[in-house]
């Protein structure tokens, strides 16, 4: 019976003993220790297609800012942890990282779904949050001041330049009837109404109008209805799948629209061939933030080395990734100009300034969101080319759209 | 009007193939009282297959058929033997949580095999169309629904004509008796099962042609499956077949006018079925083929 | 009515003692979240148990009232950006009762049907509110998702409250089920469970009985669902409504064994942070889904009865060197 204490005290002490070594370490080795950053990504489940691109983005960068010094040069270590899509697990990997691994600063989740959330964990410890792919009007009017969407505009703002370049164009070139489809969805149902706005100002009458519940819709009956108005133009706000459906719809329909613009999916260069048919592709138009061409803040670099580290040819480039990488961009420009990683200075000076990144240049106001507007591009001879607006355009927008070709 | 009848004529092409995959759970429900919801993840497992037949073979997607029956059969007896032969008490409840841990684990390992991005069965001729009746009909809706028409039709000839079906049905109307008559219900069970199994990846590689789908995509057919066997009476074929093709007409017609709300049409006749018929249908209290 | 016996009381005292010194025992938001997680399974687990259970009917729409209750709670404080942690906390015994009576309707019509069909059917119940919570967008913001009212306490100590918050309404949860079992509900429960037929021919008013223990069930649900929206800040149809949450409550019921008192409070405590915390120390939840099937699948292959009473059971065992008790008594606490 006596034994028993004696263990007992033996292993508190020499627990204690590690205690303190490993606090002696921490102090010491502190100037080079490595900045922390953690980062909560949907590798499994829904979202885990964006998810994974992301992450090759982000590796891609801490690769890159790490053989360039580091972070105020201390190297860079990711924590990444899969949340499985679910909001619960992204909560808890936030709290996890914030006060169990201490990480220096956090990246957001791909998804608004995961974000809102997570963000407000990041928040409740003052904690910066910059996301690459994710915006909800909600979270940034209400409360989150920690909330940066690093993309060259908001979620409600992917249809706006196509409404200018229509508007932009004389009056005997614009369309004179439009159809309206748009995926039930926080963002691209109002981003439609935005356009759609634009455009009955103007005077181009709306002739068709649905919204529709999931992205696995029967689109035949949609697309008859539309082909029977022999609209124009259709502006569709879309996701991948239910534009790829669209499509094929409406070359089954023989329907060819003179305009045609999907908020998503023309963007994915290998699956929107792939899932339409190559020779189907020529005339559509599609908001983007970024495409390989582009001669943008540390386009070659970033370009060279995903194709060293993934394969493939520059049109296989993952858009999310891209999009991963310019949150690294922006966070290394603001810790180097406020020398400083500590989380309230750098969301102070993001809120103003203007950051390079592989985007372009972006411009976070009070709410954290970019204004600069995505680009329009065009599938021109089976290719993704980027036509408007004209600083950017690669090529001039080919109108009216040839006829499919079957 | 015109929009009408197109939403008739699509719904009953899209409620053929989802009563080839509706038939399989009446079966399986009515031999074995087992009620499979990994029916959906074979659906999704066999639209995986005819793509990966169709992008790594080359193999034509209608030519993978045959194959990925087979293929799929196998799995099914064995996932018989391995899971649901040991259910003994409570088979039928049991059953319900047993498949659904089944799907979740067919759910991950489609997702770590394929990408979670949707993806696409697409031959060259996916984006042609007929003209049937004056609508442009897409080809493989009209295949897709003729090559289900033809299983559900055989399947109702193996199970009146055949003398495994026969088999398969007196284990099923009276187990006890076809046992003492010398009728091997687990070997039965397993063959039913195996059928069954098959005709849902059948119908998964003809979804795939039509629709965009991802590993999660299970989810959405289990309610959908789930709600033409409750309508159409539980293990009764006939009534699942009707089901699935009132399915098919409605969700296509409410979608015509209403599309946010098509979800629900289906479930409006199910909560209709269940105040005024609840046993379903075709529902009765043994299973049989009428 | 079986009076309580001192060793029971005393062992309920014990355990949600510690529980509810836990968080001040280990402080670390990250461990407290853990037990948050716990503590919502567990209680969704004792609720699901009160009609999968006891009644034996695999009810599987139970999420759908979790939804109801996190919805009713941001709707009701969505005009109040800041409010006092405890103005929410008084919102959930309405918030009970409003799922209470929602709950009778719905269960009318559910309970005119059995077996796997009532299971498939109140399945249906969970899709039907998703969809409408999807798409109702003038009251639910549809899959926008709604903000819910955000305290202000102070980050260190966050988690604590709501801790708290879901323990009482687990230790709730746990009083209704153990009365449920020792008055004679719980007698009619079981006899239901053995043989409807039979109980009703005996006398037993079946469908008031069924419907009690279905309007409690979904009345507990609610209230988690409810702290479970304002602990997360935000909710979305997808989550609030989802069929995994309800395969993971009903797994952790027969991990934890089927009807009894205690079996499903032990399965939510132990496997829902176990999988947060492997989830998270390893970094990639690749195979949590196939881990999750797989040990479904071994719980009803070798541990038909849960681990409670097979514990139970073998303890039995090697005092008495008996065998199991006789089917159809009641299952052992």
């Amino acid at each position: 019976m006596t034994r028993r204490p004696r263990i007992l005290a033996a292993l508190l002490t020499a627990i204690a003993m590690v205690g303190v070594a490993a606090a002696t370490l921490l102090t010491t080795a502190s100037a080079a220790a490595p900045v922390k950053i953690g980062i909560s990504l949907s590798l499994t489940g829904d979202y885990s297609g964006i998810g994974v691109g992301e992450l090759q983005g982000y590796k891609l960068w801490q690769t890159y800012i790490n053989s360039h010094g580091g972070l105020l040069g201390r190297k860079v270590q990711l924590v990444v942890t899969d949340d499985a899509s679910d909001p619960n697990t992204a909560v808890s990997n936030y709290q996890n990282f914030i006060t169990r691994d201490h990480t220096n600063l956090v990246f957001g989740p791909p998804t608004t779904l995961l974000s809102a959330p997570a963000g407000l964990v990041a928040q409740r410890y003052g904690y910066l949050f910059p996301t690459a792919a994710s915006g909800s009007s909600l979270i940034l009017k209400e409360r989150l001041h920690n909330f940066f969407l690093v993309q060259p505009a908001g979620p409600l703002q992917t249809g706006t330049n196509w409404a200018k370049y229509i508007l932009s164009l004389p009056k005997s070139e614009r369309p004179k009837t439009v159809a309206y489809v748009a995926l039930q969805d926080p963002f691209l149902t109002p981003a439609t109404q935005l356009v759609k706005a634009a455009l009955q100002k103007a005077g181009i009458k709306t002739v068709y109008t649905q919204v529709y519940g999931t992205e696995d819709q029967e689109m035949q009956p949609i697309v008859a209805a539309i082909a029977a108005t022999h609209a124009d133009m259709v502006v569709a706000g879309t996701q991948e799948d239910d534009c790829f459906d669209l499509v094929k719809a409406m070359v089954a329909e023989h329907y060819n629209p003179k305009y045609l613009f999907f908020m998503n999916g023309p963007g994915y260069p290998v699956l929107f061939p792939k899932n339409v048919g190559k020779g189907n592709t020529d005339g559509i138009f599609t908001a983007l933030g970024w495409w390989p061409q582009e001669k943008s803040f540390g386009q070659s670099g970033f370009e060279a080395a995903y194709l060293k580290k993934y394969g493939g040819s520059k049109a296989n480039i993952s858009p999310d990734a891209v999009e991963a990488y310019s949150v690294g961009q922006v966070i290394a420009e603001a810790v180097k100009k406020t020398h400083s990683i500590s989380n309230a200075k750098l969301i102070a000076a993001l809120h103003k300034g203007t950051w390079q990144t592989l985007q372009g240049p972006l411009t976070f106001g009070s709410n954290g969101l970019a204004k600069e507007g995505l680009v329009l591009d065009e599938w021109i001879n089976h290719a993704l080319v980027p036509v408007y607006p004209k600083r950017v355009a690669l090529h001039s927008p080919e109108i009216p759209k040839p006829d499919w070709a079957g | 009007m015109h929009l009408v009848l197109y939403g008739v004529v699509l719904g009953v092409l899209i409620g053929g193939v989802f009563a080839l995959m509706s038939s399989g759970l009446a079966l399986v429900w009515g031999v074995m009282r087992i009620l499979n919801l990994a029916q959906a993840a074979f659906v999704i497992l066999g639209a995986y297959l005819a793509y990966t037949a169709n992008v790594t073979f080359h193999i034509d997607p209608f030519a993978a058929i045959l194959p990925i029956a087979v293929l799929m059969f196998g799995l099914g007896v064995g996932v018989f033997y391995l899971f649901y032969r040991p259910l003994r008490a409570e088979r039928s409840t049991l059953s319900i949580l047993v498949s659904y841990a089944i799907l979740l684990g067919c759910v991950g390992i489609l997702g770590s095999i394929y990408s979670t991005n949707d993806t696409f069965i697409s031959p060259s001729y996916v984006l042609d169309s007929w003209k049937v009746l004056g609508f442009e009909v897409p080809i493989v809706e009209v295949v897709g629904f003729a090559i289900s028409a033809a299983l559900v039709g055989g399947l109702f000839w193996f199970l009146s004509a055949s003398r495994l079906g026969r088999a398969i049905r007196a284990a099923t109307q009276n187990p006890a008796a076809a046992t003492l008559l010398g009728v091997r219900t687990d070997l039965v069970g397993s063959l039913g099962f195996g059928i069954g199994t098959a005709t849902a990846a059948v119908a998964g590689a003809i979804y795939g042609m039509i629709y965009s789908f991802n590993p999660n995509s299970t989810l959405d057919l289990v309610g959908i499956l789930l709600c033409i066997v409750v309508v159409g009476g539980f293990g009764s074929l006939s009534g699942a077949i009707v089901a699935a093709v009132a399915l098919g007409i409605s969700s296509s017609l409410v979608f015509v006018y209403q599309p946010v709300w098509s979800g629900l049409g289906f479930y409006g006749i199910l909560a209709v079925m269940l105040l005024f018929r609840p046993q379903g249908l075709w529902g009765v209290a043994q299973w049989r083929v009428e | 009515m079986t009076r309580p016996t001192a060793w029971g009381a005393g062992r309920a005292v014990v355990i949600f003692g510690v529980l509810a010194l836990l968080p001040f025992a280990f402080p670390a938001a990250w461990l407290v979240d853990l037990g948050f997680f716990g503590l919502m399974y567990a209680g969704l687990a004792v609720a699901w148990n009160l009609i999968g259970g006891y009644t034996g009917y695999i009810w599987l729409g139970l999420i759908g009232f979790f939804g109801f209750g996190a919805y009713a709670l941001t709707i009701t404080f969505q005009h109040t950006s800041v409010v006092s942690f405890w103005a929410p906390v008084g919102a959930l015994i309405p918030i009970g009762i409003a799922a209470a009576i929602v709950a009778v309707p719905i269960g009318l019509v559910l309970m005119r049907v059995r077996g796997a069909t009532f299971a498939v059917v109140s399945l249906s119940v969970l899709f039907i509110a998703e969809i409408c919570a999807s798409n109702w967008t003038a009251i639910t913001n549809g899959a926008a998702g709604m903000p819910a009212p955000a305290p202000s306490i102070a980050a260190a100590n966050f988690n604590r409250p709501f801790y708290l918050v879901m323990l009482a309404l687990v230790a709730l949860a746990m009083l209704i089920s153990w009365y449920m079992r020792r008055s004679r509900i719980g007698l009619m429960l079981f006899a239901i469970r053995g043989d409807e037929e039979r109980a009703r021919g005996l006398g037993v008013p079946t469908l008031p009985v069924k419907l009690i223990a279905f309007a409690a069930s979904c009345a507990l649900a609610a209230m988690i669902g409810a702290v479970w929206a304002y602990y997360i800040g935000f909710i979305y149809p997808i989550f609030s409504f989802s069929p995994n949450t309800t395969f993971a409550v009903v797994m952790m019921v027969y991990l934890g064994g089927r009807g009894t008192l205690w079996g499903p409070l032990a399965g939510g405590l132990l496997v829902a942070p176990v999988q947060e915390y492997l989830a998270y120390t390893f970094g990639n939840a690749q195979f949590y889904l196939i881990g999750y099937a797989a040990l479904f699948l071994i719980v009803i292959r070798f541990l038909p009865l849960g681990i409670v009473p097979s514990i139970h059971q073998a303890w039995l065992r090697r005092r008495s060197g008996e065998a199991t008790p006789a089917p159809g008594t009641l299952p052992a606490t």
